[in-house]
């Protein structure tokens, strides 16, 4: 029985470990769901004995209720970590709508403003129902993050302030003016990231490098007190054209290599997709355990 | 009765198996992208300026046939398909059609000055923002979009369109 006893509330002790703290690795090793199976082999394998040793049907009923509960817990554990996808971060272009198999629906992103200011967060639409994805939401065998990351709203005219229209042939939308900043590289020994983006309408394409308040300021060459950005103009056919390096602050305007660009640094959130044990399977398997220490507690004449 | 028994607990371990199993093998079909995906949903409404400077918005031609096409000076396809959709709105404004220009990205006065080069008398917008050019998911330019009376995207196309596939696209929504 004591066997029994521990090894079920080693299974719910993961369960809940694995729903509290979600996404790290070990959850995926083989090793660590062979564990979790050996762990249902010790609660269920002493079962019958315990039960004949029980003296009244409330305690089987309950000792029986709470080791299934744990059993439960336990498959739904292994579940996610053998069957359940690796950990994926969703990062879309404002406006954008992200078909998402696992999930059975689409993440919709916000329209952000110029200024970064967007009216609601990004949701999930299912089946004709709007979900907003906060901070950390529960959607059965899966836990979704909304992540602000750094992204970058760029603004270009032409030397008399007529707005130009900005592409992004390989990014993720080929019409946002929202750079998202996914590609990394090292300036100085900081990690920056970066994106590019063209506009046409000058034969021009743009390479634009994010520095962080932080970044800025250890590299007083920049002159930026704030997050700032480098942007690095070439011609379509990627040569080099004269002036094309300058930084501009955020919210600041540079004129180079015959356009303004003016870049506003702000967060824009991504979702991450961690698979866990399903929440609502969990839940079930908590009511009996809880029913089943219940059980076996209660006078036997009430 | 044992037997009974039994047989409730089969079927409620394979059902709390299906339960846990079951999401993980959603099927991953293939699904359209582009502005073709948004077919059947609701066609994003706000409002914009016109290349005059007066506010306009989808909500002005809710129980017409829309047919709106995003667009910009510098694009050489756009500039090909303009007349077609000219002759379109001629052709079909008394049938329901309203056929809106949206200028993606540029200033009113680069827009209005291209359509008047052109000859185009049907509305352009602008959307200097690029908003429309996110929500459709336009993967190019130009790019259309068909609006049915009520509001929602019947039908989304990648490219310039010929005339002939510009009536094929909305002739079945106009009255006839």
């Amino acid at each position: 029985m004591i066997a029994s006893l521990t090894a079920g509330a080693a299974l719910i002790v993961c369960a809940l470990v694995e729903l509290l703290f979600p996404g790290k690795d070990l959850y995926h090793y083989g090793w660590f769901n062979v564990l979790l199976a050996a762990l249902i082999v010790v609660a269920v394998y002493p079962l019958a004995r315990t039960l004949r040793a029980l003296s009244t049907p409330r305690e089987r009923a309950g000792f029986t209720a709470g080791i299934a509960g744990a059993v439960i817990a336990g498959f739904a554990t292994i579940a996610s970590g053998l069957l359940g996808p690796d950990t994926q971060v969703l990062v879309a272009a404002p406006g954008a709508t992200e078909r998402v198999d696992a999930l059975g629906g689409s993440l919709v992103f916000p329209i952000a403003a110029a200024n970064g200011a967007s009216q609601s967060g990004v949701q999930l639409v299912r089946g004709g129902r709007a979900l907003a994805v906060t901070a950390r939401r529960y959607d059965g065998p899966f836990l979704l993050v909304a992540l602000p990351r750094p992204v970058v709203s760029v603004d270009v005219s032409d030397l008399r302030g007529g707005h130009l229209t900005i592409t992004q042939p390989t990014g993720n939308a080929f019409l946002s003016p929202v750079l998202l900043m996914q590609a990394q590289q090292v300036i100085a020994g900081m990690t920056v990231p970066y994106d590019s983006f063209a506009v046409p309408a000058e034969h021009r394409v743009v390479k634009a490098v994010l520095f962080s308040a932080e970044q800025a300021e250890r590299m007083p060459s920049l002159g930026a007190a704030t997050a700032a950005v480098l942007f690095d103009v070439e011609n379509e056919n990627e040569v080099e054209v004269k002036n094309g390096i300058a930084v501009a602050p955020d919210g600041h305007r540079v004129t180079l290599a015959g356009i303004q660009l003016l870049p506003r640094v702000f967060e824009y959130p991504a979702v991450e997709v961690i698979s866990v044990p399903d929440i609502r399977v969990v839940g079930f398997a908590l009511v009996l355990v809880i029913a089943g220490a219940i059980l076996t507690r209660l006078p036997q004449t009430v | 009765m044992n037997r009974q028994i039994r047989w409730l607990l089969i079927l409620a371990v394979l059902a709390i198996a299906a339960v846990i199993i079951v999401p993980f093998f959603r099927s991953d079909t293939s699904h359209a992208t582009g502005p073709s995906a948004l077919a059947g949903s609701a066609a994003p409404v706000f409002a914009l300026l016109d290349d005059r400077g007066a506010s306009v918005s989808l909500q002005q031609y809710r129980g017409h046939i829309v047919l709106m096409n995003l667009w910009a000076s510098w694009c050489p396809p756009c500039r090909a398909e303009m007349p077609d959709l000219q002759r379109l709105s001629q052709q079909y404004t008394s049938a329901g059609l309203v056929v809106v220009g949206v200028n993606e990205g540029e200033s009113p006065e680069r827009a209005r000055a291209f359509a008047q080069s052109l000859g185009i008398r049907f509305p352009i917008w602008i959307d200097d923002q690029q908003r429309y050019g996110r929500l459709y998911a336009a993967l190019g330019m130009p790019t259309t979009v068909v609006i049915g009376r009520d509001g929602n995207v019947v039908k989304g196309f990648d490219g310039a369109l010929t005339l002939t596939q510009m009536q094929d696209a909305v002739r079945p929504y106009l009255k006839t």
